[in-house]
């Protein structure tokens, strides 16, 4: 990720912070985030805004490395050495890039079930920037 | 249609550490009772762990987060001394633009001030349902013994017309003046003490048994009406002293009691207390809630249990839960991602 100003981040703090999307009133395809022209019928229709329920899978994922991160995680990256980022399918069909929290490294596996959480995603310019992660679906816990 | 609890959450993160931790870099851990502490993640902090409390008390109390009129938040460590927190909250939970917000800042105690104000919220009718939530990692120097206990959690509560779960019966409060047991003056990151336990303790037992002797009094209840008693759990050992001073009896304070678990969770302390009574009790039953701030004040609170609480029991992750999720940490960790080193 490159660097992104606060005036663009809080332009979309509907899908940073609860996963809102745009539901095409031509086709009903989701689209995640909103788009001007549906990315399935490719019509530039209607839209109507849906909450995504956070719950998906792994569809695959990667290990940022030590001394790989973009220049706003090395904060983290200081703490934690490398971490992992992953494709989450949610159940309502689309992909979404995030980071996953709260793993054990036995946790990284294709098709796993995640949820979003919400958490500081970095600091910059002394502004927390909040946004969602996906942790492991406890088996233990009802869903939230 | 009446006025209550319909729903609470609780959150704890899943990190630990551990008093041989201590033991092992101080020669001593300074937190009476305590076994093991809760630590936010490294992506954590106060607003993301209300976030999730939130979330279980909405979902606990079936209301969806665009109902909601008020959400009010209670820490001693919001992470901006200036800005509201309130509304990140508000809206990382899906509620209306148009919603009351409030932070309670500044002391242990924000958490009944705050649950009190969503309750008065909507039985004055300005508002149908009121979101409460406290939530706290409090932050002292490695080097200062008063950091020892301090732990991390977060509890909500959603208030409001219904069919409640419980309901508030009545509350009383006490205040004092009082000064040098625990503060943090402007500009400054670490909560201080002047360190003279026996005067902390004293001011705490104090002001706590004047607002539980008010509330008795008012209600004109004895300690033996209660099954459960809740009180600020700085330590594991107060509480019980607090307590048995009152004439309750251990058997109706252990079940609150999370403090060796998870460490001083400040303002959720009392709450987190609470929610894990209701998550035990029985329709019929009655809880005594009791907060301290330093400086000082105390409210203390009678909750009824109604027939509602059976229905809902096991719907969301309990206390229970997060307590059982845990990955432990060591002191060098530890001190990383509280960022003291």
């Amino acid at each position: 990720m490159a660097h992104v100003s606060i005036p663009s981040y809080w332009k979309t703090l509907p899908q940073r912070y609860c996963l809102i999307g745009m539901k095409c009133k031509n086709c009903g395809t989701i689209n995640f985030p909103a788009r001007a022209i549906c990315i399935s019928c490719k019509q530039k229709t209607e839209f109507e805004s849906k909450r995504l329920s956070g719950r998906g899978k792994i569809y695959s994922y990667t290990i940022i490395a030590a001394g790989s991160a973009p220049p706003e995680f090395s904060e983290q990256e200081k703490l934690t050495g490398s971490f992992p980022i992953a494709i989450v399918e949610l159940e309502e069909g689309v992909r979404t890039v995030a980071q996953l929290t709260d793993y054990e490294p036995e946790d990284l596996k294709i098709e796993a079930e995640v949820e979003a959480v919400f958490r500081k995603i970095y600091e910059e310019d002394k502004i927390i920037r909040y946004g969602l992660k996906f942790r492991p679906v406890k088996k233990t816990k009802p869903p939230p | 249609m009446s006025i209550g609890i319909l729903g609470y959450g609780v959150y704890i993160p899943r990190y630990r550490i551990n008093r041989a931790e201590y033991i092992k870099a101080w020669g001593q851990f300074a937190a009476a009772g305590i076994e093991e502490k809760a630590v936010p993640g490294v992506d954590e902090d106060s607003i993301t762990m209300a976030v999730e409390a939130s979330r279980n008390a909405l979902n606990h109390a079936k209301v969806d987060a665009s109902k909601l009129n008020a959400v009010y938040f209670a820490s001693t460590s919001s992470p901006y001394a200036e800005k509201l927190v309130s509304s990140t909250i508000a809206m990382a939970l899906g509620a209306s633009p148009r919603v009351s917000v409030a932070d309670f800042t500044s002391s242990t105690m924000a958490g009944t001030s705050a649950l009190l104000m969503g309750l008065d919220f909507v039985a004055s009718g300005r508002g149908h349902f009121a979101l409460i939530t406290a939530s706290d990692c409090p932050y002292a120097d490695p080097g200062e013994l008063i950091e020892h206990p301090f732990g991390a959690g977060a509890a909500a509560f959603v208030v409001g017309e219904g069919t409640p779960m419980a309901t508030i019966e009545d509350s009383d409060s006490a205040t004092i003046e009082a000064f040098g047991e625990r503060f943090r003056k402007h500009g400054e990151k670490s909560v201080e003490t002047l360190g003279i336990p026996s005067y902390t303790e004293a001011l705490i037992i104090k002001t706590v048994t004047s607002s539980v002797k008010a509330l008795l009094n008012k209600t004109g209840r004895k300690p033996s009406d209660f099954n459960f008693i809740v009180l600020p759990q700085f330590d594991g050992r107060l509480p019980s002293t607090i307590a048995r001073m009152n004439g309750f009896e251990e058997a109706q304070l252990i079940p609150s009691m999370i403090v060796s678990q998870i460490g001083d969770a400040g303002t959720a302390s009392p709450l987190i207390g609470l929610a894990k009574v209701l998550d035990e009790a029985k329709p019929g039953q009655r809880v005594l809630v009791a907060s301290y701030g330093a400086g000082a004040g105390s409210d203390a609170v009678s909750i009824n249990v109604n027939e509602e609480i059976v229905k809902r029991k096991g719907a969301v992750p309990s206390a229970k839960d997060y307590l059982a999720d845990k990955k432990y940490i060591d002191y060098v960790y530890y001190l990383k991602i509280k960022k003291m080193i």
